[in-house]
């Protein structure tokens, strides 16, 4: 009897732990609940969050969103912190109940991004769980970052995350309304076109149109700035890229009318000036002619600023 | 008729035309000669070595099939590679590169000329580029005439863009495909225009052989489908292009069933189903038009269309189901993220880390294609001007082309030789109008001038053409129509610019001279850009540098192949190196050691682990090269000579390689400092100074410095003075330049403690009490 009593009394610490941590586990769901998801720490509930023996597993935003702080990354990944927060209340209560998201924000919590040694936002950790069935085999108790490689779309987010959860985030992209309306608008519009516009279907100008643009701009290099996302130009107004395998958005416009433009030059010179009169043709053959040297020249010294070591000019360097 | 110029008129036709057709000839010889000439750089700047990277897997494969034949060839298992798993080499390449040297070999020596299959492998390419000049003067005779022929042949001959993935030395499967390419296409242009089924089976046999030799034949797989479909689009089907098209079909997919590795792919997988739905849909519209041509009765033929069409959206029902059942394989990822360009970035890392898969810059198209760049769009619309059945193929060719070397730098390659016969054909247009003698007809009416005048006028200004005084009284009948019809009066006017209804004619020998100098200075320009291009940027062998020396000699860096062979000449024949990817066939090629991961990058999950031992500290990293027997581990190391492509400017795709397989315990992230750089100096996140590839590369490098602070001169960073030390590795080899680094896996400690602790005691230190444990357990589970 005393042995019993005794036994316990050496094991309430134990129960007295994991009920406090029971307790604290409601206190973060409740506020989850409130938060829609996303639990809004000050530097206390971080603590609590990311308490050294916690049973689940916690992604937290580390964020800066106050306008003082111009952080407009922050602003741009916060909406798709919230919908992959959001989803996650989507899951079984048992499940949900064992990962937590959380925001942080900078001017709440100066201490812990101070100690946590931040120097950027936004950041995001994941806390796995330290104690109980979801820890991690391999022991780790270290929190992890999420690489923003991906970009700061939802789809890659909650991917990424799932690998930490217990379940797969219940995410689905939301349909793009929007995309679907404007499809299905210009498809008809096209219909339409169509309908009212057979002799110019069905004449040889608007393919060639459709041909010729889309290789120019291809040329121009219109996909490199699709795949890279390179800016259009600048803030500074420098629109030319360094580097012979760089190049912004401008770029693409100026070559493909650079490039353009000379075939246009040429054209005439093959498809016009030989069917007009001989006083015509003159003129046009050396203006057609000036028009050629000046473009090419200036495509010469564009291309000389992107490959220094070219040697090649013609008029002007 | 009056004449700008005098010819002579004392020539007989034929006389002229024997002069020509052996001018032509000659023409030819001499294309072929500086297509050839124009790829000997890398030989006469270095000498007759195999280049690159794929290459040396080529040679050496080449060599098997040279020495022992054939059969044995086939059946090759080659064990070395990949260590543990091998490979099977006969089953997984496409022989027609090997097979194609091996026979030349054997003629050769038929014939008693011992030459060494080094030398025909090195000078196999340019001797398929004068086949390729050959090839594409036929192709675009086809479209135009014998002169355009002969300029699309020289632009091909010397064109950067083609130049450079065949210089000497360059043994790689398209140093022979873009001669298969271009012979397919003709001879499947040639069996469209005749309707031959001979010219089919050219077209097919041709394929067969493009499929034996290069990845790429998916390429003509969907061209000539495309190009089929697009023709029935425009009401042009005919019998001829039936005969061509089964005839293709049928033989080349069964003769490319033959190559194993490329099996039973042409009707299980996605690449494949284009051609196999174009060749259904061509059985029914020809069955159609059958039934047309022998039955008259109205209702029979509405409900022969409405059949037509049941078959053909069940045919394609068909071909979704089973794709979606996965009877059919979807589309691979290598061809998928050519559509969706993300793709392989998210997916499939290690296809967005080659250097060629990335996207194309517009300097690269100026590079490659110079000239050419802007002429090829004229002879698009040129084409448009004809539009016979061909013209429309060279058309899809052009917009499909583009894009996809848009995508990715490596397809400029297909992309070059349409670039070459379009701009072939508007050049070939431009001389012949300023060049022919006949002057305008003086006696005819100015009003078509006028006429013509107006439509240039109406190219200026878009979208409000001017009327014409022709148009002008039909015009005022039809005001209240709506504006739309204007619209496309305007654009009728606009495309009549590409109906040619009289002779081109050019008044004035001035302005005749004017063009054709201009023409001939294009000429000249384009031909110092291809040679400073080819000798400057795409000559180098990359296995052998070149630098210059104070005084402008040239200095060679040989580091590579010292390195290698001192591997070769230093260790037993079965130790296993480890290396990056990048660096497996020339390993096995020059050192002729095992290795872990080569360029035939089959098993992603293989190179992970050799990306997770790199990035990992080097008591994770022991294990993992003990359990795969690892004795030796390779690496580049530019940081002393400034070369830039060396592993640690790599290290971060093969972190991000191992992260897709372990992202539990590599994360890219912990490679950055806290501000998000990429660093190597002091101010380097602990990671990443921990990590073994760091630590190989900078190992001892400070001692080069005697005490001064260390410069990386690649990252132009400062390194602490300090270096890292290596408890599990020893340096076995550094080259002269120190480009490459050879350590040597140390064995396991006799005493049974680990080896940090060892290397501790044996320089004297007191064991810490707490010493880390080695994490075994934790290894053994992830891998």
């Amino acid at each position: 009897m005393l042995w019993t009593s005794f036994l316990a009394l050496l094991l309430l610490p134990l129960t007295l732990v994991s009920a406090t941590l029971e307790a604290e586990r409601n206190q973060l769901v409740k506020l989850a609940a409130a938060g829609n998801g996303v639990i809004k720490l000050d530097e206390s509930t971080f603590n609590l969050l990311t308490h050294p023996k916690r049973t689940w597993s916690a992604a937290i935003q580390f964020t800066a969103m106050d306008k003082r702080r111009k952080c407009s990354p922050c602003k741009e990944f916060n909406p798709a912190w919230d919908t992959v927060a959001k989803a996650w209340t989507k899951a079984p209560t048992e499940h949900r109940n064992t990962h937590f998201f959380a925001t942080i924000d900078f001017d709440n919590a100066q201490s812990v991004f101070q100690k946590l040694n931040l120097m950027s936002a936004p950041v995001v950790s994941v806390y796995p769980a330290a104690e109980g069935s979801r820890k991690l085999a391999s022991g780790k108790t270290d929190p992890s970052k999420y690489d923003f490689s991906n970009g700061f779309d939802p789809a890659p987010l909650a991917e990424q995350l799932s690998h930490h959860t217990p379940i797969p985030i219940p995410y689905r992209a939301p349909i793009n309304w929007g995309k679907v309306a404007s499809t299905i608008l210009s498809a008809a519009a096209l219909l339409l076109f169509a309908r009212f516009c057979k002799p110019v279907l069905t004449g040889r100008l608007i393919w060639v149109i459709m041909t010729v643009v889309p290789s120019l701009a291809f040329m121009g290099g219109l996909m490199f700035v699709q795949i890279r996302g390179s800016p259009w130009e600048m803030q500074n107004g420098q629109w030319l890229a360094q580097g012979h395998s760089n190049q912004y958005g401008k770029e693409v416009q100026m070559v493909a009318i650079i490039y353009g433009s000379l075939a246009s030059a040429f054209l005439a010179l093959v498809l016009v000036t030989p069917y007009v009169s001989p006083a015509r043709q003159r003129v046009q053959i050396y203006t057609l002619i000036l028009i050629i040297a000046f473009i090419y020249s200036s495509l010469l010294s564009l291309f000389r600023f992107k490959n220094r070591g070219y040697p090649f000019k013609m008029f002007f360097s | 008729m009056a004449l700008a110029y005098s010819l002579p008129s004392n020539l007989a036709p034929s006389t002229v035309q024997n002069t020509a057709s052996f001018l032509r000839i000659i023409a030819l010889a001499f294309i072929s000669g500086a297509a050839i000439a124009s790829r000997l750089f890398a030989v006469i700047n270095f000498e007759s070595v195999i280049h690159e990277f794929d290459p040396w897997f080529n040679y050496r494969a080449t060599k098997v099939l040279a020495s022992q034949g054939f059969y044995e060839f086939w059946n090759w298992f080659d064990p070395t590679a990949w260590y543990p798993l091998g490979r099977v080499v006969g089953g997984t390449i496409y022989p027609g590169l090997m097979a194609t040297s091996g026979v030349i070999y054997n003629i050769l020596h038929a014939l008693n000329l011992p030459v060494d299959i080094r030398n025909v492998c090195v000078l196999l390419a340019p001797g398929f580029s004068a086949l390729t000049a050959w090839a594409t003067y036929m192709f675009t005779k086809e479209l135009k005439d014998e002169s355009a022929g002969l300029l699309a042949a020289a632009f091909i001959g010397i064109v950067p863009g083609y130049i450079s993935r065949s210089v000497a030395g360059s043994y790689d499967n398209e140093a022979i495909a873009i001669f298969l390419l271009m012979f397919t296409f003709y001879s499947w242009i040639k069996a469209l225009k005749t309707g031959s089924a001979f010219f089919g089976t050219i077209a097919a046999l041709f394929y067969f052989y493009m499929v034996a030799a290069w990845g790429g034949y998916a390429f003509i797989t969907n061209m000539i489908p495309l190009h089929a479909l697009v023709l029935i689009l425009m009401g042009r089907f005919s019998s001829r292009l039936y005969v061509a098209y089964s005839s293709w079909y049928a033989i080349g997919t069964l003769a490319s069933m033959q190559v194993p590795f490329v099996g039973f792919q042409p009707v299980r997988t996605s690449e494949h189903m284009a051609a196999l739905g174009v060749f259904g849909l061509l059985q029914i519209v020809s069955f159609a038009y059958l039934v047309k041509a022998h039955v008259s009765s109205k209702q029979f033929q509405t409900l022969l269309f409405v059949s037509v069409v049941t078959i053909g959206i069940l045919g394609t029902l068909g071909i979704v189901g089973l794709t979606y059942k996965g009877y059919i394989a979807p589309w691979t990822g290598r061809f998928y993220s050519l559509w969706d360009t993300g793709y392989a970035k998210k997916y499939i890392p290690i296809i967005a880390s080659v250097s060629e898969h990335q996207p194309t810059a517009w300097p690269s198209f100026f590079m490659d294609l110079q000239f050419l760049v802007f002429l090829f769009p004229v002879g698009v619309v040129l084409c448009f001007r004809e539009l016979r059945d061909e013209h429309v193929f060279v058309i899809i060719y052009a917009l499909v082309g583009t894009y996809f070397a848009g995508v990715m730098v490596r397809l400029m390659l297909t992309l070059t030789p349409c670039v070459c016969v379009a701009a072939a054909v508007a050049l070939s247009t431009l001389l012949d109008t300023y060049i022919d003698p006949r002057m305008p007809d003086t006696t005819d009416t100015p009003a078509p001038d006028t006429d013509r005048v107006s439509v240039a006028g109406a190219t200026t200004s878009e979208g409000t053409p001017k009327k014409t005084k022709k148009d002008k009284t039909p015009a005022a009948e039809v005001t209240q129509k709506a504006s739309i019809n204007d619209f496309a009066t305007g654009f009728e006017v606009l495309g009549s610019i590409l109906e040619k209804d009289k002779p081109p004619r050019v008044a004035g020998l001035d302005s005749r001279i004017v063009v054709v100098g201009v023409a001939l200075y294009l000429l000249v320009f384009f031909v110092q850009h291809c040679t400073w291009v080819t000798s400057y940027a795409y000559s180098s062998p990359s296995v052998v540098l070149a630098s210059r020396n104070q005084d402008g000699s040239q200095h060679i860096i040989d580091d590579f192949r010292e390195a290698y062979y001192w591997l070769r000449q230093n260790t037993r024949e079965d130790a296993v190196v480890m290396s990056w990817w990048d660096y497996g066939y020339q390993i096995s090629g020059m050192a002729d050691r095992p290795t872990l991961v080569d360029n035939n990058t089959w098993n992603n999950t293989h190179i992970a682990t050799v990306g997770k031992a790199m990035s990992s500290t080097e008591e994770v990293a022991y294990p993992i090269l003990r359990k795969h027997d690892v004795e030796y581990v390779l690496i580049i190391f530019g940081g002393l000579m400034g070369y830039s492509g060396d592993d640690i400017n790599k290290f971060l795709w093969m972190v991000r390689i191992a992260q897709g397989v372990w992202p539990d315990e590599i994360q890219e992230p912990n490679y950055f400092t806290p501000a998000g750089e990429y660093r190597v100096d002091a101010q380097a996140s602990q990671t990443m100074k921990d990590c073994l590839m760091y630590k190989m590369s900078y190992y001892r490098f400070s001692n080069l410095f005697g005490g001064s602070t260390p410069v990386d001169r690649v990252r132009n960073q400062h390194l602490p003075t300090t270096g890292p030390t290596l408890d599990y590795l020893e340096e076995a080899f550094t080259s002269e330049n120190w480009l490459v680094r050879i350590y040597q896996v140390k064995k396991e400690d006799s005493l049974g403690r680990d080896l940090k602790s060892a290397n501790a005691f044996v320089e004297g230190k007191k064991r810490k009490r707490a010493k880390p444990p080695v994490r075994r357990k934790a290894i053994v589970a992830s891998s």
